[in-house]
């Protein structure tokens, strides 16, 4: 790790205005600190980001629930009115590394969180996200890796609140120079689908703030993962739904998978699917099939699409239990 | 056995004399240790996973801020074989300094190509690992009876394929010295298995008379067969200390842990077995190839020597024909593994054997208490299948319904233990408190209390009289704490010092018996110099030879692939148990390794890059607390057998049940260790076809292996002789 210099701030944009190119915002370090230690990353200046007025709270209305970008995973877990209102934040919380992680990870820490993979994640491996010119994964060890790509890269998406806000419908503010700015999960990703060198849409300076999660009458919210250990280990495949369940029927539903691509992976057609048909195992078969169509699997990760399949199908299931 | 009958503390629960230091943080490790002035020490190493290096220019680092000694691993021109191969050792006033020092080292080399994966290492256009030598070695077969009669009288032949993995050692506390000169005099702190073996060891490394050299190791966090002797690293950290002339600390970190300290063979196996119509085992055959690493051998005895295992295993069908290769990889090296040969002889074996029950229609107990030929394990798979409810539990293959599916599977095993070669020392106190003195060590065994509840037992007293020395090099000689010997080589010299504490203090006290009671008494007789006697390992207090089968139940989701582990149940035969808490301690820690090997644990290696891909606990995946299944130990104590040695036979069976009560449970064999969702998934023919054509390549290339096996004529037999994997 390289020598660093250090500062607290007090004020969104004054983060901003600090951090330019060679720093890096620090809040939970959960796993910026890895990158440091592994010669990844070597920032001159880190941020700390922790002190930020206003970041801690969650705070629920009527329409929706503020979650500033400071609330740690344990919180968020536990929180009441998250587990009242939004269930599968709640679950994708609590799935998510070790219970002393969870002490420590953010909200805006987890959704801006960096590739797992393990060519990206190995110290002497110059890949396609760290500026090289291939993806090892690509022919390689690639049964962790993405199922649905757009650039040459291969390495998914495992966050997994990224997975559950992004059924969710949640929006994410970002602290752009000295304005504000809002992302759809979809936008908060674009540029990690759009370009290999890229892990999400944010620039360096941009900071996350808080997380919008809008609150329907009736939603419900489900998030499912399995994983090759039952405890603290990274989800193979992720499937978060929300939406409400009318007659027996299926309203407003929208589903996201994780691991499986560089964004949270989403199509409209499976609403529109979904949308008033009734919410059997029949059902959430045809929605799983549509989520899967344009899956490209690889040497080792095939077994991820019926793994996939088999999530929707119980998410679905789950939401309508 | 001339051990006492009724006891106090023999066979009971005594709670580790060390447990609140080691809970409190107390205890000193060696990382914590540290003597005035050490420095951090560090290991550069090889970025390639094979090249010729030319030169190694330590200048630069040597100039850099805060570091005091740099020291070449090898002079001249030398091959690095693996991707963590050492090339030189820096020390340094701060981690930190040593850390950016090693980015100034620079080394001119040509890099070679390389072979890291066993199914390319086999084809005979493949990288040579060593220069000159084929990959492959292989022994000659071997082969008793009329291996093709036998199986064409057979009424039944299943042939099964299976795999295992490298398992990598990743014991809680890395590998490490801190070593610091006085004169030509060496003290290592040392996490060690033995430390008279690394008081030797680092005698002759360092060109130093043995009684120079003091090797300590109080506490230590597992070794596992890892940690027999100083390794390169404590090489490397004594001649860092030497140059630099202050002491050194030289910690491996985790990502080396995952490179360079070893691991268990892998194994590729093609088993064929044919019984009878009742069940009776008649032909065997197999063919077997795996990696030792980047040195390769001809070793058929399993262990470390090769990556060959004994086979048929605990099974003794009439006619048998054995062939196994051993290919080299560029990749750290195998040593000792946790019952080196045996987890891996088991995986094959009892798979093969549930698939020939299943022809036969036979229930797996069935065909083991047919054919075992050891009298204990079929007493043990009786009261097992009882207490786990065997029969209401055991179904036809695949038979279970839902997409959840449950099966049970058992599995046996076999070690030689033994032990023996102990000596201690007993200082009596005027005051009546006791110090008992020997140079073994704890592995996590338990030893030091091992040690107080048999000086407890023997003298009479309560244990808190008793202190316990141990993990020192300038105490009693005793072995490595390997083989599962400690207890069994221990138990006796205490045992024999004890008698002859008792012995002296009659003579001091004039009283029948000193002991209990009249302790007090006789200890008052005890002058200005306490009493010191010593006592020694002698025949008829302990023995070898530990049997243990085990049960186990899973619960499979087909439609994720994910293996739930719910029970598994421990037979195990022990002699006489010594302390019932660290015993059945030594027990769970098997298990959960068997666990990890059957569902979890696999070193990857990348072909391209020839880099370890896992070498950290994020992706070389080892049980957690959330994946422990119910464990339930039955100790057949066997008092009147003496001490016997259970911590390896307590690792074998775990994987090979949990992988046929998977079997079990799907009606298809998942023939490759670890049972990772992807491979169920795929053994349920549920994985697309880019995916299953990979794995269908894979299954070319392992016959191919396998015949490249067949073909060769091989070395002549050489019969393991390591004393530590001998098996009936």
């Amino acid at each position: 790790m390289k020598a660093f210099s250090y500062v607290t701030v007090q004020t969104a944009a004054s983060a901003v205005e600090l951090v330019r190119e060679q720093g890096r915002f620090l809040a939970g370090g959960m796993d910026l600190l890895g990158e440091m230690k592994e010669g990844l990353v070597e920032p001159a200046l880190l941020v700390n980001v922790k002190a930020l007025p206003g970041t801690r709270e969650v705070v629920a209305s009527p329409k929706n629930v503020s979650i500033g970008a400071n609330v740690t995973l344990t919180t968020l877990a536990d929180h009441p009115e998250i587990r009242r209102l939004l269930p599968g934040l709640a679950q994708a919380a609590e799935e998510a590394g070790s219970p002393q992680m969870r002490n420590v990870a953010t909200v805006g820490g987890n959704l801006a969180q960096h590739s797992r993979c393990w060519y990206y994640r190995q110290r002497d491996v110059r890949c396609m996200k760290k500026g090289g010119p291939r993806c090892f994964a690509r022919g390689g060890e690639n049964k962790y890796h993405s199922l649905f790509t757009k650039t040459m890269c291969l390495s998914p998406c495992v966050s997994n609140l990224a997975v559950a806000l992004a059924a969710l419908d949640a929006s994410v503010v970002v602290q752009r120079g000295a304005n504000t700015v809002t992302l759809t999960l979809a936008q908060l990703y674009e540029k990690a689908w759009t370009e290999a060198k890229s892990h999400h849409s944010l620039a360096p300076d941009d900071l996350i703030v808080r997380v919008e999660v809008p609150v329907v009458a009736g939603a419900l919210s489900v998030y499912v993962k399995i994983a090759e250990k039952n405890d603290f280990d990274w989800a193979l495949v992720s499937c978060a739904a929300a939406g409400r369940i009318e007659g027996g029927t299926f309203r407003d539903v929208r589903l996201a998978l994780g691991s499986v691509a560089a964004i949270p992976w989403q199509m409209k057609e499976v609403s529109a699917f979904l949308e008033g048909k009734s919410a059997t195992a029949e059902t959430a078969a045809g929605a799983a099939d549509i989520l899967l169509r344009d899956a490209e699997p690889r040497e080792h990760n095939g077994f991820k699409v019926p793994l996939a399949k088999a999530l929707v199908k119980r998410a679905l299931l789950a939401l309508a239990t | 056995m001339p051990w006492p009958k009724a006891t106090r503390y023999l066979g009971k629960e005594t709670p580790r004399v060390d447990g609140p230091a080691k809970v409190t943080g107390r205890a000193k490790f060696t990382s914590d240790v540290a003597p005035a002035g050490v420095l951090h020490g560090a290991i550069f190493r090889s970025k390639w996973a094979a090249a010729r290096v030319k030169s190694v220019n330590l200048e630069k680092a040597k100039a850099a801020p805060g570091i005091k000694a740099a020291i070449l691993a090898h002079e001249g021109e030398f091959d690095v074989r693996y991707y963590g191969d050492e090339i030189a050792a820096i020390a340094g006033t701060s981690k930190q300094a040593v850390l950016d020092a090693l980015a100034l080292i620079e080394v001119s080399a040509e890099p070679k190509d390389f072979v890291v994966k066993e199914l390319d290492a086999v084809k005979t256009d493949s990288p040579r690992v060593a220069a000159g030598n084929a990959n492959l070695t292989e022994g000659a077969a071997k082969a008793t009876g009329d291996v093709e009669a036998a199986f064409a009288a057979a009424t039944a032949i299943a042939e099964t394929t299976v795999s295992t993995p490298t398992q990598v050692h990743h014991p809680m506390e890395s590998h490490g010295h801190t070593v610091q000169w006085d004169g030509d005099e060496m003290t290592a702190w040392s996490s060690t298995q033995g430390v008279f073996a690394c008081r030797d060891i680092f005698a002759k490394s360092m060109n130093v008379a043995q009684n120079k050299v003091h090797v300590i190791c109080e506490h230590m966090g597992g070794g596992f067969g890892s940690k027999f002797s100083p390794g390169v690293e404590g090489a490397l950290c004594a001649r860092l200390a030497q140059a630099a002339g202050v002491p050194v600390k030289l910690m491996l970190t985790r990502f080396e842990q995952g490179l360079a300290v070893g691991n268990r063979p892998s194994s590729f196996q093609k088993l064929k077995l044919g019984a009878a119509s009742d069940g009776t085992l008649t032909a065997f055959e197999i063919y077997s190839i795996g990696t030792p690493g980047y040195s390769s051998g001809a070793n058929q005895g399993g262990g470390s020597g090769g990556a060959s295992f004994p086979a048929p295993y605990i099974y003794k069908p009439a006619a048998t024909r054995v062939k196994q290769g051993s290919v080299a990889v560029n990749a750290g090296q195998s040593c000792a593994f946790r019952a080196p040969g045996h987890p891996t002889a088991s995986a094959g074996m009892e798979a093969v054997l549930d698939d020939l029950a299943a022809k036969l229609g036979m229930d797996p107990v069935e065909i083991r208490l047919k054919n075992d030929p050891n009298e204990i394990r079929r007493r043990e798979y009786v009261i097992g299948a009882e207490k786990f409810g065997w029969k209401e539990k055991f179904k036809k293959p695949g038979a279970s319904t839902g997409p959840v599916k449950m099966g049970v599977g058992c599995a046996g095993a076999a070690w030689m233990s033994g032990g023996r070669g102990t000596q201690a020392e007993i200082q009596v106190n005027a005051d009546g408190t006791v110090e008992v003195r020997v140079g073994t060590q704890d592995l996590g065994t338990g030893s030091r209390t091992v040690v107080q509840v048999v000086a407890a037992e023997l003298l009479g007293l309560d244990r808190d009289r008793i202190t316990a020395h141990i993990g020192d090099s300038r105490l009693p000689p005793s072995g490595s704490s390997g083989g599962s010997a400690t207890t069994a080589s221990v138990s006796p010299a205490i045992f024999d010092a004890c008698e002859n504490v008792i012995a002296e203090l009659k003579k001091l006290s004039g009283l029948d018996d000193p002991r209990g009671a009249n302790w007090k008494v006789a200890c008052a007789m005890i002058g200005a110099a306490p009493l010191q006697v010593r006592g020694k390992w002698r025949e008829g207090l302990s023995t070898g030879g530990a049997g243990g089968v085990q049960f186990a139940e899973v619960a499979v989701d087909t439609e994720t692939g994910f293996v739930a582990v719910k029970k598994i149940l421990v037979v195990q035969d022990c002699g006489l148990v010594v302390n019932r808490l660290t015993c059945e301690s030594q027990i769970n820690g098997g298990v959960i390794g068997g666990l990890g090997y059957a569902l979890y644990e696999q070193r990857v290696m990348d072909a391209r890059t020839g880099f370890v891909l896992n070498p950290t606990l994020e992706n070389y995946k080892m049980p957690g607390a959330a994946d422990m299944p119910d464990i339930e130990i039955l100790l057949i104590d066997m008092p009147e057998r003496g001490v016997i040695g259970v911590g390896e036979p307590c690792t074998v069976p775990t994987a090979s049940a949990i992988a046929n009560a998977v079997a079990n449970a799907l009606g298809v064999r998942v023939p490759d260790l670890p049972i990772t969702p992807d491979r169920v998934l795929a053994a349920l023919g549920k994985v697309p076809k880019e995916t299953a054509t990979t794995m269908a390549e894979r299954s070319r290339e392992v016959e191919s292996a396998f015949a490249s096996v067949a073909a060769a004529p091989g070395a002549p037999w050489v019969d393991g002789n390591s004393g530590c994997h001998p098996y009936t």
